[in-house]
């Protein structure tokens, strides 16, 4: 296969998947086993009511416009993709020159709203992603000006030592990933301990893996531990408290002795 | 002394670049500067990604990022709670970057021996495991709904495409005249060096003797009405200093119960020049 017609496939590749999984998440707009997604129809609500839009119509003829370019661009990389599959390469051209054309034009819109809509990162986030296929474009269509370069794979003596290097690489990360989940999973729903800092104060330092359960193992396992205190504030530690990366979430628990009987916090 | 040392990291430079050649040697020698910088920059970016992975868990000199547990939220946040699940995704994700870094350690091994076509090989392929997996990265980032790393993933898979175009054209960036340094250029380059380079290491370790026990420090709260204290935390607060803040407030007011903490978010701070800020609301005992 040649060099060029190989980073053809990656960038079509890329962006077919970009554009079906945009499309996916616009067809399941919520939460479902095997897809979270984003919830674009909340966030264009919100978005039209922050410029005192109420109508809901409004926000969800706009998503679906944008769900159709979407569908369309998807549609031309389908093509494009295809297309250099049969060995065409003019018509994969020409489709993928109509799906970046529709891509930027896309990108483009999602800028101006951005900016009526006064939401800056999301306008970098658009910018970056106009660039991207702006380029994407132009290295589609002269990477041929590099040279017809063909690539075999050949199984030459580095190649065979790069294979089992990498082989290696693999087995020995995987042994240690494997043993690191089996002694860490347990931190899941494990509670975790908390430590007096101040006198009636808690500090609790979760760990990465730790959720919604975790804390309420916690605090169960708190009060049976301690059912001389009450629990009476409970302050989640802000970041600017962490240790930059280290520190997944603090908490510190505000407790006092009970006086009479009281009620559990969950 | 300085003379002597200045001429000599001159012709350190020049050696490095391979400057006191004729032209064509020049173009040549500076094609090669930037696909080694391309290729030591891939190769380590790869070493350390796999490393993070054979580390796992942050450690004495070394935090990196948990994967098993970021992997692990993901899936369970679309109902695959199962480690296993994660763990193979993970294994996959390694074979991915292990494979990318032996291709770009042979691309620079077969560089320095100058077999420049199994120098392109290597470096091709691992152009295609580099681009393959941030393609793959990107799905899951859809998925799992997280546009932020679908953004970061998006711009590295970028960057990987632009670094195949310029490591193969670069061949076209004549910049050798602008890498030439002069006798006095380097004398200039080296007293300004030294001034500005003093000024700030003067100040920035006199920053540390003034500003580092703040990491710490206990705060002072200011009373800004009846029952409610405001503390404003500088920058480098850490842990230790909220819980002796907390500490000291209660040995100062030990008349008083803490029944709530508001953290002043980000809105309400000037700019960038407020660190952490929060108000204690306090009532009788």
């Amino acid at each position: 296969m040649k060099e060029k017609v190989t980073i053809k496939y990656l960038i079509l590749i890329y962006w077919t998947f970009f554009f079906l999984t945009g499309v996916i998440d616009k067809i399941v707009p919520d939460v479902y086993p095997f897809w979270v997604g984003a919830d674009f129809y909340t966030l264009f609500i919100k978005l039209f009511a922050s410029l005192d839009i109420k109508n809901p119509i409004y926000a969800t003829i706009t998503l679906t416009g944008v769900s159709l370019i979407e569908v369309m661009t998807f549609v031309c990389y389908l093509f494009a993709l295809f297309s250099l599959f049969r060995k065409d390469e003019n018509s994969s051209d020409q489709w993928f020159y109509r799906g970046v054309s529709l891509s930027i034009l896309l990108f483009s819109l999602f800028t101006v709203g951005d900016q009526v809509f006064g939401d800056r990162f999301t306008l970098l986030e658009h910018s970056i992603f106009w660039i991207i296929l702006v380029v994407s474009w132009v290295l589609f269509r002269h990477n041929s000006l590099m040279g017809d370069q063909s690539f075999q794979l050949l199984i030459t003596r580095e190649a065979k030592i790069g294979l089992i290097v990498g082989i290696a690489l693999v087995i020995i990360i995987s042994y240690i990933n494997f043993g690191f989940s089996k002694n860490t999973y347990a931190n899941k729903f494990k509670p975790v301990h908390g430590e007096e800092v101040v006198e009636g104060i808690y500090k609790f330092d979760f760990p990465f893996l730790a959720d919604k359960r975790t804390l309420e193992n916690t605090i169960r396992s708190f009060e049976i531990h301690h059912p001389e205190l009450e629990i009476n504030y409970l302050y989640t530690g802000p970041n600017e408290l962490n240790t930059k990366k280290k520190t997944h979430m603090l908490l510190y628990v505000f407790t006092e002795e009970k006086s009479m009987e009281v009620n559990g916090f969950f | 002394m300085l003379g002597s040392l200045c001429s000599c990291f001159c012709r350190l430079f020049n050696r490095m670049i391979n400057l006191d050649v004729e032209k064509t040697t020049k173009i040549k020698a500076n094609r090669n500067l930037i696909r080694y910088l391309i290729l030591i920059f891939w190769a380590l970016f790869w070493l350390f990604n796999v490393l993070d992975k054979l580390v796992g868990g942050a450690h004495y000199l070394f935090v990196g990022k948990d994967r098993f547990a970021q992997i692990q939220r993901y899936f369970d946040s679309i109902g695959l709670g199962n480690p296993m699940v994660t763990n193979f995704m993970l294994m996959f994700t390694t074979a991915l970057e292990s494979f990318a870094l032996v291709c770009f350690l042979g691309a620079l091994y077969h560089l320095q021996r100058k077999n420049i076509e199994s120098n392109r090989a290597w470096f091709f392929i691992g152009i295609v495991v580099t681009l393959t997996t941030y393609t793959f990265f990107s799905i899951g980032d859809q998925i799992f709904g997280d546009h932020s790393e679908l953004l970061e993933h998006a711009l590295f898979w970028f960057i990987a495409l632009l670094s195949w175009i310029i490591y193969h054209r670069s061949n076209q960036f004549n910049i050798s005249a602008r890498f030439s340094v002069s006798k006095k250029s380097i004398y200039l380059f080296a007293a300004f060096t030294i001034i500005i380079g003093s000024f700030t290491s003067i100040s920035i370790f006199r920053h540390n003797q003034i500003a580092f026990k703040e990491r710490t420090q206990a705060v002072q709260a200011k009373r800004i009405s009846a029952n409610k204290y405001k503390i404003e935390f500088p920058f480098l607060a850490g842990s230790s200093a909220f819980e002796r803040t907390i500490a000291k407030f209660k040995e100062q007011h030990a008349d008083l119960r803490i029944n709530y903490i508001y953290t002043a978010p980000k809105p309400m701070r000037l700019g960038q020049s407020d660190g952490l800020i929060i108000y204690i609301q306090t009532e009788e005992k």
